[in-house]
């Protein structure tokens, strides 16, 4: 990199309770974590210089700049971002370059949507995907998680367990879909959704939003924000599909992590707190894996073994993670980067991993995308 | 009159001409694939660029008609659009340099399928389109 890039820094993080709220629509969540976010950073609407929205469904044109001319009237650029389910870290990860860069002093990166209910189909209705069976999102986990079994013996317990400790952490987590606790019997005995796959291991359809605001160190100053409640963006890694991801199905979160590391002179051995895409159970061992956390086909026995609990070596989507906290596609990139602020402040409660300075969220989504962001206190 | 009818009777067709080839009664036919002339890079379909060289020039071939399962899923929980049975098998194939191909595994009761197996290449209707067309796909069978 040629150029001097700045410092950025997370000063306020929002969120709109995920779940089903039939009453509200999508710009209601929206601005809920919007303004919660202000509030969080000490700044009022007219501060912002500009917005990045992740969305995926359709709410008519320009969705991000609809809910925000509900907040004010103050010409500032808003970006419409729509990246699969990593849409709004997507957002964040440009809002990131825009403060880095020296465009903008106080961005907004946010992420809202009313996911509707059943299964999740990636292509179009008329598409032979369609056609054929082929287009079903739980079973291209699925079809991972069997390969998994075979090549290295991981037992569907150690799937279940992800959901499991999910809801355990969600219990702690108000802003929750699920806040109830299951069993691994309980789990695994759930309807079948796609071997080995049960609805329990499948994460929920949800309505949520959540929001981040970046900005540089002239702008903490201005605004007198207090050091110890902003947390440093120190690395930031997107990337799609490649040829060599054939290869192996973690290869691509390795990619993204690798920029993110390099970025910030880090390894997988500083890392604290961990937020990955657990849409399917399966996921939520194989990502860690792709983190570079726990080495490849062993994270099964990490899981099992209690590693990836709030008090283990790799402290694991403790807020319930998409399995329990709720799925809502747009939002849920920002929402792990919300609870990676939450532990890196300090101020998790009784979800709060000891002395948590470095926080990683990889963020996966159709296409395929897949983004890794790196905080730090 | 004669001739409008004619035209609207529904045929077999298949659902991708670019990745398969089927005899007139929809029973029978082969996968295709291409191989980079210029750095041999094998695709599944009828491949216009390569991911590799950027080459543009390539060489159609059929595909073998038999291969080895690599993974499998059992769907109890179908996608919108299936028209077939439920729960029904999907299992990803691998022939030769091509990537795997993914699709029905039928004729396996699911008690028995395992990564590993041998699997034969079969075209069956896989149900009809709005005009009343039957849509031809391919599917797997052990051998």
């Amino acid at each position: 990199m040629s150029v001097n890039l700045r410092s950025v820094y997370v000063a306020g993080i929002g969120l709109h309770p995920f779940g089903r709220f039939p009453e509200k629509s999508v710009h209601d969540l929206a601005r809920t974590s919007v303004l919660e976010a202000m509030k969080d950073a000490g700044i009022v609407y007219r501060d912002l210089q500009a917005a990045y929205f992740g969305h995926v469904y359709y709410y008519g044109m320009s969705v991000g700049e609809t809910v925000l001319n509900g907040l004010g009237l103050t010409g500032l650029p808003v970006f419409n971002i729509n990246n699969a389910c990593s849409s709004s870290s997507s957002a964040f990860e440009l809002a990131y370059w825009a403060v880095a860069s020296g465009a903008w002093d106080v961005v907004l990166a946010f992420g809202a949507e009313r996911v509707p209910r059943g299964p999740i189909s990636v292509t179009a209705e008329d598409s032979p995907s369609r056609f054929m069976g082929t287009d079903h999102m739980m079973a291209s986990y699925a079809l991972r998680a069997r390969r998994y079994m075979e090549q290295f013996g991981c037992p569907p317990e150690a799937f279940a367990h992800v959901a499991e400790k999910a809801h355990r952490n969600a219990v702690l987590n108000p802003y929750a879909q699920y806040k109830k606790v299951f069993t691994i019997e309980e789990i695994l005995n759930s309807r079948m959704i796609a071997d080995p796959l049960t609805l329990y291991q499948c994460c929920p359809t949800s309505e949520g939003a959540s929001a981040c605001i970046l900005v540089s160190r002239d702008a903490a100053r201005k605004f007198n924000m207090p050091s110890k409640r902003l947390i440093k963006v120190s690395g930031v890694g997107i990337v799609t599909s490649d040829l060599d991801d054939r290869k192996g199905d973690h290869l691509i979160a390795w990619r993204a992590a690798k920029k993110a590391y390099d970025m910030a002179g880090l390894g997988p051995q500083d890392v604290d707190v961990v937020q990955v895409h657990d849409a399917a159970t399966n996921a939520g061992i194989f990502q860690l894996e792709g983190l570079g956390l726990v080495e490849r086909g062993k994270g099964w026995q990490l899981e099992l073994s209690g590693g990836t609990e709030i008090n283990g070596s790799v402290p694991t989507n403790t807020d319930g993670g998409l399995q329990a906290m709720g799925h809502p596609l747009g939002a849920t990139g920002t929402r792990m980067l919300h609870e990676l602020v939450l532990q890196l402040r300090g101020e998790a409660g009784p979800r709060q991993v000891k002395d948590a300075k470095v926080g990683i969220a990889e963020n996966s989504g159709a296409g395929e995308v897949c983004t890794v962001i790196i905080l730090n206190k | 009159m004669k001739n409008d009818i004619e035209q609207k009777k529904p045929q077999r067709i298949p659902i991708d001409e670019k990745s398969m080839h089927i005899n007139e009664a929809g029973t029978d036919g082969v996968l295709m694939g291409s191989i980079c002339k210029k750095c041999g890079e094998h695709y599944f379909g009828k491949q216009t660029y390569c991911f590799k060289c950027a080459s543009q020039d390539f060489k159609d071939i059929e595909l073998p008609k038999q291969g080895i399962l690599r993974t499998y899923t059992v769907i109890f929980t179908p996608p919108a659009g299936w028209q077939g049975n439920v729960p029904y098998i999907l299992g990803s194939v691998e022939l030769t340099e091509t990537p795997e191909i993914l699709s029905e595994v039928i004729d396996c009761p699911k008690e028995n399928i395992k990564i590993g197996m041998r699997m034969q290449l079969v075209f069956k209707v896989g149900g009809t389109d709005k005009e009343g067309n039957e849509i031809v796909v391919y599917k797997w069978k052990p051998v």
